[in-house]
């Protein structure tokens, strides 16, 4: 099924970066870094200028590129910016990617973004919206949807379901490809106590297309998702369950957004992770799905 | 509406993100949560996650604070000694002026809720003038790339109007704000010409102009140099020309061409 839903997937493999404005002049004059894509967030993209917007379109043009949104409010409810979804659909064709990801949640409130990633109510009435939502906004680009299950502090309201079962009904109700961060998944367990690969479990694997990894850090009994620190082991433990659980090489896209190190620095997790990555694609995989 | 419960909870934590009330949250979650509209069931379930509903106060202030701070240093540093800036930064943010998708906007919703609003501006005269020009290299910098018009020349003459690169800006203020810094914050009260480009590499430059200097260049893009430095009174061309030629060479200016 994932192979047919992304027909372009078999160009993407092995542990990708985010873009980001640090590494752009390095990046465009180092042809020979060695990532095998990048993923770049076109609200970052579109509409920019200057020296870095050229360096940025200089990688986009040469290198392979996932794209991943960031302020769509997929569950929100402001009506959608046609504009910007024009420019959106001419920057996704410009970028070859198979794919665009957003992520399940609202960032949009009466017209207000609140440049976070917030929670939507894990009820029945917030599902049936945010299908209709993501059904809509599939229609309006070229390339299919997934979204990202996020990191939440809170269940928002008196919950009717737990976050598996939210997410489950999200992704088979809107039929669309899932971007699965396991580093969310690991947070989500250390603060709300259940076990990962428990809850992993349980979902529709057949419907990642893509895995984000990332750092994490504690402030007092909450773990933040700050993508400000180094993968640590269990995390990359995780993604590697994973991808043997999926039972085909995904691509998986290492996020760094906080305490950004140079480039340097960032190639060299890079590598650690895809040894990890190579490690257990290396040997034979038990395959995906549900339980 | 069909989905009024979930708006209303996505309402509410706005509410709790971005007004005064949500500081004063976890005192009382449940009442936070009914003086926004939110059914019993809804209320109590507040009251169960109080630690990682303020995070999110937390956070989201925090991602749409940082660029302000980040961009406005001198700003920040000149309210901070008054004891001002958590306030200006909380009437920002309820506000809710940040419509923009595009992270790079928050920092120009504050310069244009300052403008909006004058918050402030009855005690520093000089403050949207000072965050004004903390952000106009910036702006310059990431200006979108643009079309140039046909057939430019590189040498003014007489006939000629001048094309500015589309980065290209010419700012008067009243104030020396661009001679503050986070340690002297309040500007010297002088009327001040700048003209702010884009170098031949891209980066933004920054030029002080004499007030004539600067006339010329406002009029001289809607009428002939000629007419525009015999409006101005000057009198020696040849210095005219040879800044017009500088600023070319700059990268300011895009070129000339006949005006029409």
């Amino acid at each position: 099924m994932a192979q047919d839903r992304f027909p372009g997937q078999g160009r993407f493999a092995g542990v990708g970066l985010g873009l980001r404005r640090p590494h752009l002049e390095e990046a465009a004059a180092r042809p020979g870094h060695g990532v095998p894509f990048w993923e770049t967030c076109p609200e970052n993209v579109i509409g920019d200028g200057g020296r870095p917007h050229r360096d940025a379109c200089a990688i986009l043009d040469r290198d392979p590129v996932l794209t991943h949104g960031l302020a769509i409010s997929v569950g929100g409810f402001d009506a959608w910016d046609l504009d910007y979804l024009h420019e959106l659909g001419r920057f996704l064709a410009r970028t070859g990617t198979p794919w665009h990801s957003e992520h399940l949640c609202f960032t949009s409130v009466d017209g207000s973004c609140l440049h976070e990633l917030l929670p939507i109510p894990f009820t029945r009435e917030a599902v049936r919206h945010t299908v209709a939502r993501a059904r809509d906004l599939q229609a309006r680009l070229p390339v299919p949807l997934l979204l990202e299950n996020i990191t939440y502090y809170a269940e928002l309201g008196q919950a009717e379901m737990d976050e598996a079962a939210f997410i489950t009904e999200v992704l088979e109700g809107a039929d669309v490809g899932w971007l699965l961060d396991v580093n969310n998944v690991y947070v989500n367990a250390l603060n709300f106590g259940f076990d990962p690969k428990g809850w992993l479990a349980r979902m529709p694997l057949e419907r990642v297309a893509q895995l984000h990894i990332a750092g994490h850090t504690r402030f007092g009994t909450l773990t933040v998702d700050t993508h400000g620190a180094d993968v640590i082991d269990p995390v990359i433990e995780l993604m590697q369950w994973t991808l043997a659980r999926l039972g085909r090489p995904v691509p998986v896209l290492l996020e760094r957004d906080n305490h950004i190190p140079d480039l340097e620095d960032l190639l060299a997790e890079r590598s650690r992770l895809q040894a990890a990555y190579d490690d257990v694609l290396a040997v034979p995989v038990r395959g995906e799905g549900h339980g | 509406m069909a989905e009024a419960r979930t708006l209303t909870l996505q309402r509410a934590l706005a509410a709790l993100v971005l007004d005064p009330e949500g500081a004063a949250f976890e005192e009382d979650p449940a009442a936070f949560a009914r003086s926004q509209g939110l059914p019993e069931a809804d209320a109590v379930a507040f009251g169960r996650f109080p630690g990682g509903l303020a995070a999110y106060r937390e956070l989201a202030r925090l991602s749409l604070v940082d660029p302000i701070e980040t961009m406005f240093p001198i700003t920040k540093a000149l309210l901070a000694g008054a004891g001002a800036w958590e306030a200006c930064v909380d009437a920002f943010l309820q506000a809710r002026c940040v419509a923009s998708r595009h992270y790079r906007d928050i920092a120009p919703a504050f310069l244009g809720w300052l403008a909006e609003t004058g918050w402030g501006q009855a005690t520093w005269p000089y403050l949207l003038e000072l965050a004004h020009a903390e952000l106009l290299e910036v702006l310059v910098a990431r200006f979108p790339e643009a079309a140039l018009p046909q057939g430019l020349h590189s040498d003014p003459g007489p006939q000629d109007r001048l094309i500015l690169d589309p980065a290209t800006q010419v700012v008067s203020y009243r104030h020396a704000v661009h001679q503050t810094s986070e340690e002297a914050p309040v500007p010297e009260a002088r009327p001040t010409h700048l003209l702010a480009y884009r170098d031949s590499v891209g980066r933004p430059q920054l030029m002080d102009l004499t007030p004539a200097a600067a006339a010329l260049l406002v009029r001289a893009q809607m009428e002939s140099l000629g007419e525009a430095a015999a409006a101005l009174g000057l009198v020696d061309l040849a210095a005219t020309w040879s800044l017009l030629k500088d600023l070319r060479g700059r990268g300011a200016i895009a070129g000339f061409q006949v005006a029409s």
